[in-house]
């Protein structure tokens, strides 16, 4: 499962046929943070491959949402390396990289589209990029209006455009389903399963297992800021055992 | 560096936060010419007093350094900050691109400013019946200064709001610091308070205050140090920015 690791950014072709090469999307090697005497993510080792969908698991704490940073370079590690396509996250890799890291992170008097339009701009991508995504993510009629007015899904699908406007290879989302409705959650998982079928990668965190488990590949999961479990959804779960019970048994079963 | 600085721009002209700045900054400067004008006990007969009715336009510099620090603290305040930075990982590019922003958009606040202080200060002086005073020389400086005072303090402002990143904070610092720390060190110690970042700029444009204008720096001088002031702050600013974690 551990493909070498190439330092040469890949063609964007690439990840079209990912699904047959096994590509490591993102990598982390020994990663570890400490936050003063507080040890947010130990000695943390994964690879991810292309074309899946990565639930990245672990209750709240576990140090999830410190890995995403790091690996979006929002974060410097304190040890060990973060790699995004075989390098430390950086502007080559922002060019194939969208993320969404928090439901709420606009400015309320700005309107969606010009939130768009300011990272479009800063992209190098024009304004018709913005309205594409707009359609993509079903926000185009409340585009035009300000930030303030939106509801929770609505700003959780405004994230998720501007994460797409640079038509991204890897998807990073953190606890995107967080103050969902049943609708948007079942609009948020045909999204990411279509998105892989098109040979690109997700990677999302959640500590609600049920969220994820009908929509992942694979799983890693973390607990304490390290390893407990890398394996395919099928691995773990067997027979009658859901992903609950597996997630229960490896962080609580432990000294 | 181009298309960092447009979306930087475009952050600016998105939000209502500029429009407001720029309809406060009219209106403080339309109210200091006409209280200037008829509530004062000055004697605007005299070219001393007109020169300062027209050089209301300094005030102008506040309002454009709060444009500076807002454009870098509501990006924290309101976590935008995150998606400028997976965009953009080179992280001093984008205080760069602010700074630079910053700098149009005070020139233009500082001209706008000089420009309609002028204007109704010499409407003011001829509805009182008085001659107008005020040369050529004089509104050289009062414009010329007056937007290079403005825009220096715009790009302080990024600065300032990079190393602060509390929206509050910095502002209340910024406001503590330039009316109240900086005036009663300059009454008292003029000698050492001239150089201070806002008395030095105060030296573009002349002084409003009155009396102690013969301890000021010479324009350039004055000019030159908050220059100076500005660009130690954002290089400041980015090199914090560039290594604090961003949680």
């Amino acid at each position: 499962m551990v493909a070498s690791i190439s330092l040469s950014p890949r063609p964007l072709s690439a990840a079209a046929s990912a699904s047959t090469s096994a590509i490591e999307v993102v990598s982390t090697e020994r990663l570890t943070k400490r936050f003063g005497s507080i040890v947010a993510v130990d000695d943390l080792t994964f690879q991810l491959e292309a074309g899946t969908v990565t639930g990245f698991l672990g209750p709240n704490g576990a140090g999830k949402t410190t890995t995403l940073r790091m690996l979006l370079g929002l974060v410097r590690p304190t040890a060990g390396r973060a790699l995004v396509f075989g390098a430390p996250y950086c502007a080559a890799s922002a060019a194939r990289v969208g993320a969404v890291l928090e439901a709420d992170q606009f400015h309320p008097g700005r309107t969606g589209r010009e939130h768009l339009i300011t990272l479009a701009l800063a992209a190098g991508l024009p304004a018709g990029r913005v309205d594409e995504v707009l359609e993509l993510v079903e926000l185009a009629p409340a585009g035009r209006r300000r930030v303030g007015g939106y509801s929770l899904g609505m700003r959780q699908r405004l994230g998720l455009a501007a994460a797409l406007l640079r038509d991204p290879e890897l998807l990073v989302l953190d606890e995107p389903a967080n103050g969902l409705d049943p609708e948007g959650v079942h609009w948020l998982r045909t999204f990411m399963c279509d998105f892989a079928a098109a040979g690109k990668t997700v990677l999302v965190s959640s500590h609600v297992l049920a969220e994820v488990s009908q929509t992942v590949d694979r799983v890693v999961i973390i607990d304490k800021g390290r390893l407990v479990k890398v394996g395919g959804l099928d691995e773990l779960v067997h027979g009658t055992s859901t992903l609950e019970r597996v997630f229960l048994e490896l962080t609580a079963g432990k000294p | 560096m181009i298309a960092q600085l447009r979306s930087e721009l475009r952050k600016l002209t998105s939000t209502r936060t500029s429009a407001g700045l720029l309809a406060g900054l009219v209106a403080l400067i339309l109210f200091g010419v006409i209280a200037g004008a008829f509530g004062s006990e000055a004697d605007l007969s005299l070219a001393e007093n007109q020169r300062e009715l027209v050089g209301n336009g300094s005030f102008a510099a506040v309002f454009a350094a709060l444009v500076g620090v807002l454009a870098m603290t509501s990006e924290f305040r309101y976590g935008t900050i995150d998606a400028t930075f997976v965009f953009t990982p080179a992280r001093e590019r984008v205080v760069a691109a602010k700074a630079l922003a910053g700098l149009l958009a005070g020139t233009g606040f500082g001209a706008l400013g000089a420009g309609i202080a002028l204007g109704a200060g010499v409407v003011m002086i001829r509805a009182r019946g008085l001659d107008v005073l005020v040369g050529g020389a004089d509104v050289r400086r009062v414009v010329l200064g007056g937007l290079v005072m403005s825009g220096l303090w715009a790009v302080l402002g990024v600065g300032l709001g990079a190393l602060v990143r509390n929206q509050v904070a910095a502002i209340a610092g910024l406001f503590a610091w330039v009316f109240i720390v900086e005036i009663l060190v300059f009454e008292q110690l003029p000698a050492v308070g001239r150089y201070a970042p806002g008395v030095a700029g105060t030296a573009l444009t002349g002084d409003p205050v009155g009396d102690s204008s013969a301890h000021l720096l010479t324009p350039s001088i004055g000019g030159g140090l908050l220059a100076a002031y500005a660009a130690a702050f954002v290089l400041a600013g980015a090199l914090a920015t560039r290594r604090r974690d961003l949680t």
